[in-house]
């Protein structure tokens, strides 16, 4: 007990103490915070500067009910547009579209709209920026919007009444859950998706830091100095505990200036975007603990796999190559999670999130989702920790041969041999 | 009391037989160097006596116990694949080792210190491993190996990348340690090193020991059956029917006799072809020769 103690607080200072990990763990905080602050005032900023634009109207009387529908007052974060001149049948065209073109060269003008004679022929919008989505979007639904309200006009309908028939009613989700009722606005994905994302990236970053953590020892050739005095299994428990708890200190830290910096957040991205609201993202309690609680249980089932690839290579480009064998699964679980995410309670949602390998990721992503019957909870953590135990027992033994073994990198049916030779 | 004894240990990796057989005894007190060619098994030796391998077959015990992770608590290792953490600081690193061989961690710093003003690397303790010089860093990894001061000290190659000087320091603890009571495996290639240190030697090749004891007795047993010969003019007696083989130097010529050759007979022939000898001195063989002999199978 007490050499895994020692091996755990050694892993654990001198990853703590490293520059490495204070500028990780100060940066990601500041960097998700600016970047949402940046987000919002690039949002804010790019409604200011109005469209110019101006019409050229080969059909007659289009150009004006277009200029009316594009000059009505923008609604928050839709860019407002200000027509310069609608010019209705022109005697020359292309004399017209000479000096328009001129204009939005000289940049007194951002755009103009050209109506052909015949509506066969395609409406073509003259631009400097052709990529510009923002403004071609308006501009498509207030030419179409024009046509049908001419054409209607034509058979003697009335816009106003026919869009009071045709209006429908606004669908609103609300989430019904045992804590009560929130409308929903995209917030319980938004969660879902992130978590997944979260602990895919933790998995796999924290199972390559102990992979290399044993490859350093290995390479550096303090491996044999080691296990003279510790055995193979407590160097491997030390380590991957040790490694654990840079984790858990970073998450803590992460926990801790997201529950400051959040409201602060919130508050920047109001101040330069009042329009827009902000969902309330409300995560339970029970859902963080689960959150934590499959991150370690994930994390030692992959990180031992990891350390054992790491013991059995001599360099990092046999590793890179076996580490495959530990990324696999974690990757695949990347290709499912769709599956689960849009059908929580299907039956191939319920199997794969009762697999050790995936229900690392996919029991907390159905948890936030909709909490699966309990006895399902229960059965995924008893299967994972049995996987966990099952694991590490293979893995100290490819580690007990493998951390002695220089030169060649073993193929998958010799590390089989070496598991059943110790 | 041996501190070391192996009985008929055999060891034996997928098909390859590392060791076969092995017996050896390691008198309490003594320096025994441990001697073979590369792939002997040696290391394989070392390793079992540490209780990294287990041995297939035969019994080990260390200072009258059976190994066990307990056993080598009292055992000073120096492997010859060795290396230390590069980003950790030295004092740091020692302290760990040391604490892992037992020691409690103020005392393992304590030692530390004293060893490392020792060494002359006083002013590197706070330094990280990785900026310390090849030479600096195997004197590091020698204080972890002893640090817990074991009755029972094995070295790999201790004096490999060391300068004469740092050569003389730490042959001067081993002996040191040795004074005070302590047992020393000593495994090189360095002949002329264990000549001067070691009391007895084990010489394994292919897995078996070939020759073991007191080194004094062995070379007594092998006679005084070499000939130095220094001498100016010409060197055809060196072809006489008594002489088996020939080592030049730049000093002179060392000469090996056939069994039952009488050196006086060769000392005749030399001054009469016509040689100006200047030293002639019967000596035993040494060790070089007794290995190089014992391990070639040619």
């Amino acid at each position: 007990m007490r050499k895994i103690w020692l091996v755990f607080k050694r892993e654990y200072l001198t990853r703590v103490k490293t520059k490495g990990f204070v500028i990780g763990t100060l940066l990601v905080p500041v960097l998700g915070i600016a970047s949402v602050a940046l987000f919002a005032f690039v949002a804010s900023q790019g409604s200011k500067a109005k469209f110019r634009i101006a019409i050229v109207d080969n059909v007659g009387g289009l150009g004006e009910s277009i200029a009316q529908e594009l000059d009505a007052p923008a609604k928050a974060n839709k860019p407002q547009f200000t027509v310069t001149q609608s010019i209705e049948q022109p005697s020359s065209s292309t004399a017209a579209e000479e000096d328009l073109r001129a204009e939005v060269n000289s940049r007194a003008l951002d755009a103009y709209l050209v109506i052909p004679a015949s509506l066969d022929q395609p409406v073509e919008l003259h631009t400097r920026n052709p990529s510009n989505f923002r403004v071609i979007a308006p501009i498509t639904a207030a030419v179409n919007e024009a046509l049908i309200e001419a054409r209607l006009n034509a058979r003697g309908i009335h816009v106003k009444d026919l869009s009071d028939v045709t209006r429908g009613a606004e669908l609103q989700v609300i989430k019904v859950s045992a804590g009560g009722e929130a409308v929903e606005k995209g917030q319980t994905i938004g969660v879902a998706i992130g978590l997944v994302i979260l602990l895919y990236m933790s998995l796999l970053m924290y199972g390559i830091i102990t992979m290399r953590s044993v490859l350093e020892e290995k390479t550096t050739r303090t491996m044999e100095v080691l296990i003279s005095s510790v055995q193979p299994f407590q160097l491997l428990t030390g380590k991957i505990l040790g490694v654990a708890g840079v984790a858990f200190t970073q998450f803590l830290i992460w926990v801790a200036s997201l529950g400051l910096l959040l409201p602060y957040g919130a508050v920047m991205a109001a101040m330069f975007n009042p329009g827009s609201s902000f969902p309330a993202i409300h995560i339970p309690l029970s859902l963080l603990i689960s959150a934590v609680f499959f991150f370690f249980g994930g994390y030692f089932l992959y990180s031992a796999m990891f350390a054992a690839i790491g013991a059995a290579c001599s360099n990092e480009q046999d590793a890179a190559q076996l580490q495959w064998l530990a990324m696999g699964p974690l990757v695949f679980t990347m290709m499912i999670y769709w599956t689960v995410l849009s059908d929580p309670s299907s039956r191939a949602s319920v199997v794969l999130s009762e697999i050790p390998w995936f229900s690392s990721i996919l029991m907390p992503l159905r948890i936030s989702i909709q909490p699966p019957p309990i006895w399902q909870v229960v059965l995924s953590v008893v299967l994972l920790i049995l996987a966990i135990l099952g694991v590490i027992y293979f893995s100290a033994k490819i580690y007990r041969i493998g951390v002695l073994m220089y030169g060649k990198r073993p193929t998958l049916p010799e590390l089989v041999r070496w598991v059943r030779y110790s | 009391m041996d501190a070391i004894a192996l009985e008929n240990v055999t060891k034996s990796y997928d098909s390859v037989t590392a060791v076969s057989g092995v017996n050896l005894q390691v008198r309490e007190g003594a320096i025994l160097g441990l001697l073979g060619p590369n792939g002997a098994g040696k290391t394989t030796t070392i390793r079992m006596v540490m209780n990294i391998l287990v041995p297939d077959e035969g019994s080990i015990r260390v200072l009258g116990l059976p190994v066990t992770d307990k056993t080598r608590e009292s055992i000073g290792y120096l492997p010859e694949e060795r290396g230390l953490y590069p980003r950790m600081h030295v004092r740091d690193l020692i302290v760990f080792l040391g604490a892992l061989r037992g020691l409690s961690e103020a005392e393992a710093g304590r030692r530390a210190g004293e060893w490392l003003e020792r060494f002359g690397l006083g002013d590197w303790s706070d330094k990280k491993v990785a900026d310390l010089s090849k030479g600096m860093q195997q004197k590091v990894q020698f204080i972890t190996a002893i640090i817990h001061q074991p009755p029972l000290i094995i070295l790999d190659e201790p004096f490999s990348g060391l300068d004469p000087v740092n050569a003389g320091v730490v042959k001067d603890i081993m002996l040191e340690m040795r004074d005070r009571g302590a047992t020393i495996v000593l495994s090189t290639h360095r002949m002329e090193q264990v000549e001067k240190l070691c009391d007895s030697i084990c010489l394994i090749d292919h897995g078996h020991n070939v020759l073991d004891g007191e080194l004094r007795a062995i070379k007594q047993s092998y006679g005084k059956n070499t000939v130095h010969f220094e001498f100016t003019g010409p060197d055809g007696f060196l072809d006489h029917p008594s002489i088996a083989t020939v080592n030049r130097f730049a000093s002179g010529v060392e000469a090996k006799l056939q069994q039952g050759a009488d050196p006086q007979q060769i000392l005749k022939a030399a001054v009469n072809s016509g040689a100006q000898i200047t030293r002639f001195e019967l000596l035993e063989p040494s060790l070089n020769d007794i290995f190089i002999e014992k391990t070639h199978h040619a």
